[in-house]
């Protein structure tokens, strides 16, 4: 009796760690896209992935869906969007980079990840566009100044003329929003706390329950507060006026030099063969075009900036650039506190 | 009318049929794992979690609520058939239950269980409906501070809220606010303990780890523990009880409803508490004591409405203040986050359609529960057949690869694996891991709101107490210090009686 009672338990014992064994396997093994040809002339040979390194929800998550939306019908494959988030998006950017440069597998970039994070975490964390083929650029992504719609501060000069200390939520550490503000609260001389929230909508939280003095989000998250007269915009971070925004002045126009905004782009691993760049590029014009994604960017308030990947990888490296030599001449740390 | 609004429109949302649907598998799924001994709710819905990804939020919280209070009925069941408490929270019955069955009144007593069950549910369901937006109208005054000392709170509760010892249950805390300071600081951006691994970048998800230490680990756990060997059920009869037995459980049914309704809320009592509370009180308010543990109907009717009651109730501290009370509740916290919804006062303002669609779920589920317990026991016990060889492989498979969907991520695999068999050795040392993953689910929001509550005061401490919600939270903080010592008294009491009880039954 004992003795069978102890083979039983070993079986089912023996039956877990069978499951656990498989599962591993199962998941561990590389499902390779079979009949991939080196040099592309056969792309796409299959699915073409866009990896995303946010959690779904998001905008950048939303721009890569209405982007492989619209672009599968051109490219003649279907393209699943992957959700991978870790680490501002490093992770699936790692990802990418690593995987066999076939142009099965794309990547949905952050400027801010390339640009502006490097500046507050340590250097083997940073992210290049070095192993990377940029297909093509997407859109741009403002950020806005924004006071509750109490406060007594409508431009950056009552902000500057009050002469006091105040405190401004940012949607984390190593973004455009802490940049920006850093930036334009040094250069306008104030003094200001800056306190990292968990993301944009805990930022606009603080800043409605006047947990805060002022707050810079995103422009697609603040904009249904600024139409229902609870947040008061003051400036926006971009070169131009927004065109969403049009009687808001830039902070370029308040004579601070702070043009900061979020850019998104897709790209390749590094290697991928001209013809699949070329199917690509195709594939992602023919989605902007489309009448779908140019609703899309409408309601979400993204402003179109479809540039060629040369021309990311420029601008990126000039903002990178621009940035650092900022930070450097306003002895700002985004790390440090 | 104002008010109503919201609540009404938050029945237009349970009535669409996807969500009638998804709360009738929840209360289903909750009924079976009630039967089942081995599995209990918290388990359960850490390993359903991937399941509720693809689905809409209210529709996910909708479907593991009614696994949480499904289960507190499935308990019922083999309580008072087999005399084997298929949850914690249904031992008492298990007394006055058994009795009942042997005495050929089954019926009777699953009967009047799920009626008392249903009112219990009820009338903390209504008690819910009023508590919640009186504490939502002060949402936009929470700001860091008052965040510091809810966690604060919740943190010292964690201590509070386990079975097991004391300090094994600090241990397990402190142990969960370290895993929390796992990946990069949100202020410096600081990598902390990541080992240069970006995959702990973000720090260690809560997916795996309530996974891990309650799926896995349990499942692990059982396989080691056999059970009794399943007696056949006795035939059930008479389903619907007496107006003579209705009345003399009417008043334990009231009372049932009232003492688990605020235990429930005391994060910390929860149901099993709240069971052994109420059965202690009716023994002390019965005329004739020994008739308990001799099939008194009161004795299944206290207890059973009362963990239902506190099972409801319990979702008060989650939705309305972001804080939850028990085990199962960081769980469901967790469900939320994944579906980008932070729980806490704004819940209601911001979320009406989730927050009243939730509530009101569970009038519904209460509903479909006392229609379904009763007919439907037969097939439950017959549940208990399936052997532990064949269920254990299948709901390790089933864990493993719904880990792996939410991320797309062979880490979290790994770290189910690991975090399972710490589980299991918790449980086998005598370590509840409740305090662990709750401490774990706030520790990053005592941090945090530490931290920037300081660099809104410019680091000066003592304006915490200058704010009126804070002060009022940091007051319950010390009130609750001495709750505990409260609550040991209670439970020796009840431990007194029950030895009494267990007396009784070797003499009858």
């Amino acid at each position: 009796m004992i003795h069978s009672k102890f083979a039983r338990r070993s079986t089912s014992a023996l039956g877990v760690a069978a499951v656990l064994a498989l599962t591993l396997s199962a998941c561990g093994g590389n499902v390779a896209n079979s009949g991939a040809s080196e040099d592309g002339t056969e792309f796409p040979s299959g699915p073409v992935t866009l990896t995303i390194g946010q959690d779904p929800g998001g905008s950048t998550d939303l721009i890569g869906r209405a982007i492989a939306e619209n672009a599968s019908e051109a490219l003649g494959a279907p393209m699943p969007v992957v959700n991978k988030p870790g680490a501002n998006g490093a992770l699936a950017t790692q990802e990418v980079a690593n995987a066999t440069p076939d142009g099965q597998t794309l990547i949905l970039l952050n400027a801010s990840l390339i640009a502006i994070t490097p500046l507050a975490v340590s250097e083997d964390e940073a992210v290049t566009l070095d192993d990377l083929d940029v297909i093509s650029g997407i859109s741009q992504d403002d950020y806005v100044l924004v006071a509750n719609a109490e406060s007594e501060y409508e431009t950056v000069e009552d902000i500057v003329a009050a002469g006091k200390a105040f405190n401004f939520a940012t949607t984390g550490v190593g973004t455009g929003s802490q940049l920006a503000q850093a930036l334009l609260f040094k250069q306008a001389g104030v003094e200001g706390t800056d306190v990292p929230f968990d993301g944009g909508s805990p930022a606009m939280t603080a800043i409605l329950g006047n947990q805060v003095d002022f707050a810079t989000i995103q422009l697609g998250e603040a904009m249904p507060q600024i139409e229902a007269g609870t947040l008061r915009p003051i400036v926006t971070f971009s070169d131009e006026r927004n065109q969403y925004l049009p009687d808001v002045p830039t902070a370029l126009e308040a004579g601070y030099d702070v043009p900061v905004s979020q850019y998104r782009a897709i790209a390749a691993p590094k290697g991928t063969p001209e013809p699949a760049l070329k199917k690509l590029r195709e594939a992602v014009s023919a989605a902007f075009e489309s009448e779908e994604y140019k609703t899309f960017n409408e309601e979400n308030l993204f402003t179109p900036h479809e540039i060629d990947g040369e021309q990311v990888t420029e601008e990126w490296t000039a903002n990178a650039a621009k940035y650092k030599e900022l930070v450097e001449k306003y002895d700002i740390d985004l790390g440090g506190e | 009318m104002e008010f109503f609004e919201p609540v009404l429109n938050g029945f237009g949302v349970v009535l669409e049929p996807t969500n009638l649907l998804y709360c009738l598998l929840g209360v289903v799924i909750g009924m079976l794992i009630g039967v089942l001994p081995g599995l209990g709710p918290a388990a359960t819905i850490a390993i359903l979690l991937p399941l509720t990804y693809g689905i809409e939020p209210v529709t996910a919280i909708i479907m593991l609520s009614g696994i949480f209070y499904g289960a507190q009925y499935g308990g019922t069941i083999t309580s008072v058939l087999l005399r084997l408490p298929g949850e914690a929270s249904s031992v008492v019955t298990v007394f006055d239950g058994y009795a009942l069955t042997k005495q050929g009144r089954a019926g009777t007593a699953l009967g009047v269980a799920a009626i008392g069950s249903f009112v219990g549910g009820t009338v903390a369901i209504i008690g819910l409906t009023f508590l919640a937006p009186l504490v939502a109208g002060f949402a936009l005054d929470f700001g860091p501070p008052e965040y510091t000392a809810l966690a604060l709170l919740g943190i010292l509760l964690v201590a509070t809220v386990s079975n097991g010892g004391r300090l094994k249950s600090l241990i397990a805390a402190a142990i969960g606010l370290l895993l929390a300071t796992v990946g990069r600081d949100g202020f410096t951006g600081e990598s902390r303990f990541t080992l240069g691994s970006l995959s702990l970048a973000d720090g260690l998800d809560f997916v795996p780890i309530a996974m891990g230490i309650f799926g896995l680990g349990e499942i692990l756990y059982n396989l080691e523990e056999r059970h009794n060997k399943v007696q056949a059920p006795a035939k059930v009869a008479n389903v619907w009880p007496s107006r003579k037995d209705l009345k003399q459980a009417s008043g334990a049914i009231g009372r049932g409803s009232v003492l688990g309704f605020f235990l429930g809320i005391l994060p910390g009592g929860g149901a099993t508490l709240s069971s052994l509370a109420a059965y202690a009180m009716e023994k002390k308010r019965a005329k004739d004591p020994s008739r308990f543990g001799r099939g008194a109907i009161e004795g299944v009717a206290g207890p059973e409405t009362a963990n239902n009651a506190a099972a409801t109730s319990s979702f008060i501290p989650l939705l309305t203040l972001g804080i939850p009370a028990n085990a199962t509740m960081a769980i469901i916290f967790g469900a939320l986050l994944i579906q980008g919804v932070t729980p806490g006062p704004q819940l209601v303002q911001n979320d009406p359609e989730l927050f009243w669609g939730v509530v009101n779920s569970m009038y519904i589920g209460n509903i479909l529960l006392l229609i379904m317990s009763i007919p439907l026991v037969g097939i439950f016990v017959r549940i208990l057949r399936v052997r532990p060889a064949i269920l254990a492989p299948v709901t390790v498979l089933i864990t493993l690869i719904g880990v792996y969907t939410i991320n797309n991520s062979v880490f979290d695999i790994w770290l189910v694996i690991f975090f399972g068999i710490i589980g299991y050795l918790m449980k086998k040392f005598g370590f509840e891991p409740g305090p662990l993953v709750l401490a774990f689910v706030l520790g990053a929001l005592l941090e945090e709101s530490l931290r920037r509550s300081l660099l809104l005061f410019g680091g000066d401490a003592t304006q915490f107490a200058g704010r009126p919600i804070t002060a009022v939270l940091l007051f319950v903080f010390i009130v609750v210090i001495i709750l505990p010592f409260i609550q040991k008294a209670l439970k020796q009491r009840t431990t007194r009686n029950s030895t009494v009880t267990n007396d009784h039954k070797e003499s009858v």
